[in-house]
């Protein structure tokens, strides 16, 4: 599904990221853990094209996202508020992506009932403007807006953070539903070792911009991770 | 204690990224300031040169005191659009454990360390010594200069008040216009004598020494009323409130027509009403359609047979200038969302085309709103129409163009008067080709053939650059897709 190939990323001498090669295969919830600044976001956004990598490649379904754009129609992301149209309200930026994806307005009432619970009723027809939400409505917005359109795979960097504990539980149930139901892809970045370690088949640990461990084993994750990071 | 704020301020405006990254700006900008506050200055200097022999004015004393209030009024306007609210720093301070009210004190008094201030005490110091003092003694020119700036700087205070208070409602621009028509009411139209009315006081203000004293109490007493009202309302709910939903699940039915583009359009008008910097800018074009009424009524540029060639220069601008004000900071107005276009497919081809289908529409309203012109003759219709083709087949093309020279982040939530953020060395070299694209087009035309050759000239070739449209709009597409990593990164400020 992705292949990343030789990545890196440098900003003068600093390598932020050096990737040698990571492959995602279809439907693996992939974590991505690490300290602060060990480069999560910046492969992310390499990911995304929204950064330019300093040397090699990332291929989605085969395609460079550096030179086409097909793929984009296939991957759901949410990042942080610049993803966002933070002077719409949520309805009018869920009615603004339906234009954009060309889905009907049935597909997306479907879409917005499977969050009704994770929404709280704090989103939806609220005269407020997303820029006006508070933190963790915020990332409500982007993650559901990061599922629309059937996506095959989901980008999401820290989206347990500033979530309520009940709506970190239900985002994890349904993560893992829609990889059960509809093979998607998950690529998730957390500080939060309990939550990757409970959803993901795979966590890479990134440290100074290198993958210094590629953990498969569900057993052996949570050791290994609290041994790293001292926990 | 003190001095620790004043540090942190200087602080603040060198590290600014804005400052770092607009160097030069900021140095033009500080030179611009003085440069003005010296013409001022001048102008006090030769105050009493121009109302004797110029205006033939026997008593200039008499003049100025009658004519005082029309400058305490235009200066009400002037302090009410360029005056910056100090309450935006307050959030800073106010978990510290620092007093309310000298965080307050401190704010206030700072911000009366402005150009503003100057003002009067330059246009008027020269004339109190030069006139008023040599007329009626050294110590009468003293009081009579203090209560002018003591009546200016109460301006100050109330305006910090005032701002604060009425800002984006109704009711401020009712009042801001009401000032505005209590001057010309009275020197326009005759109605009542403003002037004359209030002359006795500033007369006075030369004699004795009571309206001094009076108007210093009212100095301090608005002082007081400001310090009070931000005392009382320094809670973050009461800074930056909430807004209202504005056009609410709402669209501009024109623009649907257009497919994405067109849905993108409608995005961006949403942009600009729910943005304090956009809805001044808005506001503004709105106000340049009276441009005309200065020039195309004014003896200095009737011609003898046609036009003035002025008057194509105010032609483009009354058809073009929300063209030319919005455009010129192109992408900066998405640089906080930026990358919501960049994530989506083909989200950057259609917000492009979505702004420039924007800028269309309101220069085509424009347009039509400055028909009436014709009142003035047939020839002021032509020079529109002309102009207007141009401004959208050409002008249109630099403006984008040229804004895609590395564009810079801004915040939309402030106001826009003197707020040169997103401003870059682009925006100034803008308006070499933007003023002289007409002319260069126009001119050779006019001058060896005739004036309405020139007019032709400007809309065939306006004509044509709307008919190869997609090929000029496909340059500036393919510029963004080229610098996107650049753009992004420095939306997102990281550069």
């Amino acid at each position: 599904m992705i292949t990343v190939q030789g990545l890196k990323k440098q900003y003068k001498d600093a390598v932020v990221l050096d990737v040698e090669s990571l492959e995602i295969p279809r439907s693996e919830c992939f974590g991505l853990v690490g300290n602060n600044g060990a480069g999560k976001t910046t492969l992310f956004r390499i990911m995304l094209d929204l950064v330019r990598a300093s040397a090699g490649q990332v291929l989605i379904n085969g395609e460079d996202v550096s030179k086409g754009e097909a793929w984009k129609a296939k991957v759901g992301a949410y990042l942080d508020e610049h993803m966002l149209l933070s002077y719409l309200t949520p309805d009018e930026y869920f009615a603004t992506l339906r234009k954009i994806y060309g889905l009907s307005e049935e597909d997306l009432k479907l879409h917005l009932a499977k969050f009704t619970e994770f929404f709280n009723d704090e989103i939806l027809s609220k005269k407020k403007y997303i820029r006006d939400l508070s933190k963790g409505n915020v990332k409500k917005v982007g993650i559901a807006a990061a599922m629309m359109g059937n996506p095959e795979v989901v980008l999401l960097d820290e989206p347990f953070e500033n979530l309520d504990p009940s709506s970190q539980n239900r985002l994890k149930k349904f993560i893992l539903r829609e990889k059960e139901t509809s093979q998607v892809t998950f690529l998730i970045s957390s500080h939060d070792l309990n939550h990757v370690t409970e959803i993901c088949d795979r966590i890479v640990l990134l440290e100074k911009g290198k993958t210094i461990k590629d953990l498969k084993e569900k057993e052996l994750m949570r050791g290994e991770l609290n041994e790293y990071f001292g926990t | 204690m003190v001095f620790d704020f004043i540090r942190l301020e200087l602080l603040k405006s060198i590290r600014s990224t804005a400052f770092a990254k607009s160097a030069l700006v900021a140095v033009f900008l500080g030179f611009l300031a003085i440069l003005l506050l010296a013409y001022v200055f001048l102008l006090g200097f030769v105050l009493k040169e121009i109302i004797i022999k110029i205006l033939e004015v026997v008593d200039a004393i008499d003049f100025v005191n009658s004519n005082l209030i029309y400058f305490f009024l235009f200066e009400f306007m002037y302090r009410y659009f360029i005056q910056k609210l100090p309450v935006i720093e307050l959030e800073k301070f106010l978990h510290l454990p620092i007093s309310k009210s000298k965080i307050i004190h401190f704010l206030l008094i700072r911000s009366f360390v402005s150009p503003l201030t100057l003002i009067s005490l330059l246009l008027f110091a020269p004339f109190a010594f030069q006139e008023v003092a040599l007329k009626f003694g050294k110590s009468s020119g003293v009081m009579w200069l203090c209560s002018i700036l003591l009546t200016s700087w109460s301006l100050h205070w109330l305006m910090l008040w005032f701002k604060q208070k009425f800002e984006d409602s109704l009711i401020g621009i009712a009042i801001v216009f009401g000032v505005m028509l209590l001057g010309v009411g009275s020197s326009y139209y005759g109605w009542y004598n403003l002037g004359n009315i209030l002359k006795p006081l500033f007369e006075l203000a030369s004699i004795s020494p009571i309206p001094l004293i009076v108007l210093l109490l009212i100095f301090f007493g608005l002082y007081f009323m400001a310090y009070q009202y931000y005392f009382q309302n320094a809670y973050l709910e009461d800074l930056g409130e909430e807004e209202t939903i504005r056009f609410a699940n709402q669209s501009l039915g024109v623009f649907s027509r257009f497919g994405m583009a067109g849905e993108l359009a409608d995005l961006e008008w949403k942009l600009i009403i729910r943005h304090k910097k956009s809805r001044t800018f808005l506001m503004l074009s709105g106000f340049f359609l009276l441009y005309g009424l200065i020039f195309y009524t004014n003896p200095a540029y009737q011609a003898e047979e046609g036009f003035s060639h002025m008057f194509i220069f105010v032609g483009s601008f009354i058809t073009g200038i929300f063209m030319i004000q919005y455009g010129q900071l192109f992408l900066s107005w998405n640089s906080g969302n930026f990358d919501f276009f960049l994530r989506n497919r083909e989200g950057v081809n259609a917000l492009i085309k979505g702004k420039y289908l924007l800028l269309i529409g309101i220069s085509c309203m424009c347009f039509i709103l400055s028909v009436p012109y014709a009142y003035f003759g047939w020839d002021f219709l032509l020079i529109h129409l002309a102009t207007f083709l141009f401004n959208m087949g050409v002008v249109i093309h630099l403006v984008v163009y040229i804004s895609l020279w590395k564009p810079k982040p801004m915040d939309l939530n402030k106001g826009a008067m003197f707020n040169y953020e997103g401003v870059g060395i682009a925006q100034f070299f803008m308006i070499i080709p933007m003023m002289g694209a007409p002319y260069l087009v126009y001119l050779p035309f006019a001058l060896f053939i005739n004036q309405y050759a020139g007019l032709l000239a400007l809309g065939i070739l306006g004509i044509t650059g709307i008919l190869v449209f997609p090929k000029l709009s496909a340059l500036s597409i393919n510029r963004v897709m080229q610098n996107r990593y650049e753009i992004s990164s420095s939306f997102r400020q990281e550069l």
